[in-house]
């Protein structure tokens, strides 16, 4: 029995080791001035390589763009002063810089700096870059710097709110070897883990896949602004690298997550987060849920057949459940844009007898036929859509395989029209602020297949009115050109779109802000548009 | 027993060298096109042609596995597609993280698995040997990842007297890399606070990914007390009086242990399977974890990496067992010829 009385004390040893070990965590946020906000396993912060919301959330952080973007829909001066087309060429871009810009290292933007960091976005031909097409730029002297295109681009001015100027001088001290000739590696393996910008946070450490450290720039070129009284500029940010919900949320409760930023929760869990007395849901960005369809797979492939898929859909269904997150009615893209204009179905809802009507016009028996519909693996939001048309489409007799492959195979599969499925769903925001990012990426012939065109419809003429609207200098004319398109690809019925929904972000209630909320990917986690109320947080 | 040792590592290398063939192929096989997901889904078909042409992937798979073999043995592992670093920059970032998670569920499933395990067999049939009957078949029968996500609800969100995530807090910095091993590398340089922040975090999830071992280990324990209870030699010591502690300790324990050992190098690369799915909840940034992260994004070069890291690992641990085996039973010793 002498064993059993050392075990007792082998318990009791536990227990207060234990306790020691366990005691009580606090939250750290108001105490260190430290926000915590949830990111991807893997952030690119290299603005040449950045091509995720993610990875501009975190770029707006450390770099500045050129311009930016403005909650009306617009762009405003930002690193440039101002721009012009030179001589009313839209291939030939005059930008002035902004004076007195100070890069984390002290030293001063210029010319050079934009002139290397364009031809260093370009080069490396990855992330957005092919967004800005091909571009030459030319320092004229400090402050003052050309972009030459190889077409006219109307919209060029809003694309390079996607474009971060770098610091040329620190890039070139820290190249390796690599595929760029003189430029070696053009710092990339350097920019992974270390920034060059002028942005309001500098990158204090990245631990690639674990956390990201961002200080405070107190030489920000805006300037940190007083708000209210107890509302001080966020000290230090800290990107956590975790994305399963169960552990985001248990953080959020705890204290220990102060924004979550992916917006990757489910239905239920937004409801909670709404109910919640110390959590904040903030509305950011609008995304459109678009389905796209095969034009060039049997029995998507016929127009009739679309349309009855069209008219089939409930679109009120599920759109009733996520109205309370500002859900609401969409078309080719979103409806704040301007230029938007509503298309068919109207109103909004199921209509059999439509649909009935254009199956007996397509060449294809619904009891012949299956539609094959795929979703991302793992997305509730995209398989209820999938449930919803499957049980629509039996009411007309049609049969739908749904298949959740995972993201890899399923951006694979899109980049083939013979391996795309009939349907195939996403969630698109914008990139740049112009409907141009719609459609000139989604519908002109030259973007065909892949995520973003899934549809894999050519039409010449359609490219063609595409092309003229990015040579449209004038705004209201390119919108009533937008409109025609509109109706065109909506008559093709190349996609359906059950809703619009914004993005959606947690924080916690002392988080004040956004300031400012984008209709774009990145600027509304510009954390520089955030504050922290000490006070509260306590 | 050199000659064996020598003839295992040779098989080791053998295994190793299919291992890396059939893993070549398998994640070349796994649906989804590396050039597409790296240049992200607005790239235009003339960069995808490009990097596939500049990745090899546009040749057959043979001479893809040339390209592969002939970088490695010079050294070079390859780029992840994922995290754009070298494979072996992201070897020994998250690595260390897996084996500090590991060893500390290795230590506290052997501890606490064996201590149970030998008391239940001793005092079978009492209290205590029913309760550890009922605990060891929820370990067993209980995912990891389950056990992980109780215990993150109940001491992290419910009692909050453990960290949820991570492997420091986080307000403090890593210390400076020796071993790794966040907790050896800052006793190392005297920073005892992120020494104690570091032992708390490991604590939540190496005892979840322990639950199951220590289950299985204990079990395997008792059996082997049980059965080493009835041989005639611990019945002469009870009948000459030799004290219980003498005889659990000096007589009973070192034969009860050799199945528990034999089991424990499958338990410990048990440990690394459990561990895909612990760090995912924990946000332990481990190899585990990283490999998950490349399976989903097909990072070529990082799966190859991962996978044949998990057979070294097998094969270095078979290896061990043999030896600790060797060691704790003379037949099997001399059988092989002595050490």
């Amino acid at each position: 029995m002498k064993f059993l009385k050392n075990l007792n004390m082998a318990v009791i040893l536990l227990a207060v080791i234990t306790t020691i070990c366990f005691s009580p965590c606090f939250s750290m946020a108001t105490e260190q001035n430290l926000v915590v906000i949830s990111a991807m396993p893997v952030i690119l912060p290299d603005p040449a390589l950045a091509m995720d919301w993610y990875d501009l959330q975190v770029l707006y952080n450390l770099y500045s763009p050129l311009v930016y973007p403005t909650p009306e829909g617009t762009i405003r001066p930002h690193l440039a002063e101002s721009w012009e087309p030179v001589d009313g060429k839209l291939d030939h871009w005059r930008f002035k810089l902004r004076e007195g810009v100070k890069f984390h290292d002290g030293s001063e933007l210029t010319s050079e700096d934009v002139e290397f960091s364009m031809n260093r976005f370009i080069e490396m031909k990855q992330g957005f870059s092919s967004i800005l097409g091909k571009v030459t730029a030319n320092a004229i002297d400090d402050y003052m710097i050309d972009f030459t295109l190889d077409k006219p681009n109307a919209i060029f001015p809003e694309t390079l709110t996607l474009f971060f100027p770098l610091n040329k001088d620190l890039v070139l001290e820290n190249i390796e070897d690599g595929k760029y000739g003189e430029f070696g590696d053009y710092g990339e393996n350097w920019l992974l883990t270390h920034d060059a910008g002028s942005g309001p946070y500098v990158m204090a450490r990245h631990e690639m896949g674990e956390s990201m450290d961002a200080i405070r720039f107190t030489e920000y070129f805006l300037g940190w602004e007083d708000w209210e009284a107890n509302e001080e500029p966020i000290e230090r940010l800290k990107f956590i690298m975790e994305t399963e919900t169960s552990t985001l949320m248990m953080m959020l409760k705890n204290r220990q997550l102060h924004l979550e930023a992916d917006g990757g929760f489910s239905r239920q869990v937004f409801k909670e987060i709404m109910e919640s007395e110390t959590l904040n849901l903030n509305q950011a960005f609008p995304q459109v849920i678009t389905v796209w369809m095969n034009t060039k797979l049997p029995p998507t492939d016929d127009v009739h057949f679309r349309k009855a898929i069209l008219y089939a859909y409930d679109y009120e269904a599920i759109l009733g459940e996520y109205e309370p997150f500002g859900a609401r009615e969409t078309g080719i893209y979103p409806s704040t844009l301007p230029g938007y204009i509503k298309i068919p179905p109207q109103p909004r809802k199921q209509n059999l007898e439509k649909a009935k009507e254009e199956l007996s016009l397509s060449k294809y028996n619904p009891a012949d036929v299956k539609v094959v519909f795929h979703y991302c693996g793992g997305l509730e939001f995209e398989q209820e859509i999938c449930l919803q048309l499957q049980a629509d489409l039996s009411k007309l007799g049609i049969n739908v395989e749904i298949v959740g492959p995972p993201w890899a195979q399923y951006e694979a599969e899109c980049g083939n029209a013979e391996t795309t499925p009939n349907l195939t769903i996403f969630r698109f925001p914008l990139n740049y602020i112009s409907a141009d990012s719609f459609i000139y990426f989604m519908y002109h012939p030259d973007n065909v297949g892949g995520i973003y065109a899934a549809h894999w419809y050519e039409d010449e003429d359609l490219g063609n009115l595409i092309g003229q609207t990015r040579e449209t200098f004038d705004f209201e004319e390119r919108h009533e050109l937008y409109q025609q398109i509109q109706e065109k690809i909506a008559a093709q019925v190349l996609a359906f779109y059950p809703y619009e929904i914004p993005a959606l972000f947690t924080s916690q209630s002392y988080l004040i802000g956004p300031k400012e909320t984008f209709p774009v990917v990145g600027p509304t986690i510009n954390m520089h548009n955030w504050r922290i109320n000490l006070k509260t947080g306590k | 027993m050199g000659k064996h040792i020598i003839l295992r590592i040779l098989q080791a290398i053998v295994v190793l060298f299919g291992l890396s063939i059939l893993i070549f192929f398998i994640a070349r096989i796994i649906p989804g096109d590396p050039a597409r997901l790296i240049l992200g889904p607005l790239a235009t078909n003339e960069q995808i042609k490009e990097l596939t042409e500049e990745m090899h992937l546009d040749k057959p798979f043979v001479v893809q596995y040339y390209y592969w073999l002939t970088s490695l043995l010079q050294g070079d592992l390859g780029k992840s597609l994922y995290t754009r670093r070298s494979i072996t920059t992201d070897l020994k970032m998250f690595v260390p993280a897996t084996l500090e998670l590991m060893f500390f569920s290795f230590v506290i499933s052997l501890i606490i698995g064996q201590v149970m395990g030998v008391f239940a067999g001793y005092f079978r049939d009492s209290w205590f040997d029913n309760l550890f009957r009922v605990f060891s078949y929820i370990g067993i029968a209980t995912p990891a990842f389950a056990i992980a996500i109780f215990a993150l609800i109940i001491f992290s969100y419910t009692l909050n007297i453990a960290p949820a995530i991570g492997r420091i807090g986080l307000w403090l910095d890593s210390p400076p890399q020796i071993t790794g091993l966040f907790v050896i590398d800052s006793i190392l340089t005297g920073q005892w606070r992120t020494a104690f922040e570091a032992f708390k975090h490991i604590l939540l999830p190496a005892i979840s990914l322990a639950i199951a071992n220590i289950a299985q280990e204990g079990r395997i324990t008792r059996s082997s007390i049980i059965d080493n209870l009835q041989k005639d030699y611990i019945i002469a010591h009870k009948v000459h009086g030799i004290p219980t502690r003498i005889i659990i300790f000096k007589y009973l324990l070192k034969p009860s242990l050799v199945p528990t050992v034999s089991i424990m190098g499958l338990d410990f690369a048990c440990l690394l399977a459990n561990a895909f799915l612990v760090e995912t909840v924990f946000m332990w940034p481990g190899i585990s974890r990283y490999g998950v992260t490349a399976m989903l994004n097909k990072d070529l070069n990082a799966i190859i990496a991962v996978v044949l890291f998990i057979g070294i690992l097998y094969s270095l641990m078979n290896l061990i067992v043999d030896i600790v085996v060797s060691y704790l039973d003379p037949r099997i010793r001399l059988q092989r010829g002595g050490i």
